[in-house]
């Protein structure tokens, strides 16, 4: 079941105000966030947070195509990308 | 054979379903479309006058997309995803599934044909 409309995306209150507060002053600093599950908004275009994936921070730049993901889209949690090519027989004696 | 929207050719079936042999065209829209253009859903493809197929053709390509554009749309979606390194976008990359099923049995329509290792069995002894 989707979210409800009248709720609006969920993004964490601290790091709305936060963004909110640069916004204000025009700074762009990166912001340090564990919060994955946060709705990216149009306001957070341009802005950089630092994402947390279990282990690091990893950075993600916001662009205008990301609105509507969330931020734990783009912190990827698990590091395996695929069997080595070589072939395994000749290790076996 | 009638021809319809360039390539596709429906054959000897009824209208309802000849149309389904165009992409992006199923039984919903089937129906929507001879139902908003007052023909007979049961007549054969064949039967159809001139002037009938051509309102189908430019109703379709006015309301839905279809053929070409529907793929168009498809792949502009994808790379979308492929390009701002989300997570889906990465699983298409990959070519795994990208809706969070299981990867350690089956999957195998987005994984494509087994790749077997070799002498797995002897390694363990």
């Amino acid at each position: 079941m989707s979210r409800s409309i009248t709720k609006g995306p969920f993004v964490h209150p601290s790091l709305a105000k936060k963004v909110a507060a640069m916004n204000k002053k025009g700074v762009k600093d990166p912001i340090q966030t564990w919060s994955r599950a946060s709705v990216i908004l149009p306001e957070f275009v341009g802005h950089t947070f630092n994402v947390h994936n279990g282990r690091t921070f990893l950075k993600v730049y916001v662009t205008e195509d990301m609105v509507g993901h969330r931020l734990g889209e783009f912190s990827p949690t698990r590091t395996f990308r695929g069997h080595s090519t070589k072939k395994v027989e000749e290790a076996a004696p | 054979m009638p021809r319809l929207l360039g390539v596709d050719i429906p054959n000897e079936k009824r209208i309802e379903i000849a149309l389904q042999y165009i992409y992006g065209v199923g039984p919903a829209v089937a129906k929507k479309v001879l139902k908003e253009l007052a023909i007979n859903p049961g007549v054969h493809a064949k039967d159809l006058k001139d002037d009938e197929i051509a309102n189908i053709a430019t109703y379709l390509e006015k309301n839905f997309p279809v053929e070409g554009a529907l793929r168009r749309l498809t792949m502009q979606n994808v790379n979308r995803l492929k390009e701002i390194y989300c997570y889906r976008g990465l699983r298409h990359r990959r070519g795994l599934p990208v809706r969070g099923q299981r990867t350690r049995s089956n999957s195998r329509t987005r994984k494509g044909p087994r790749k077997t290792v070799a002498n797995k069995k002897i390694l363990r002894k």
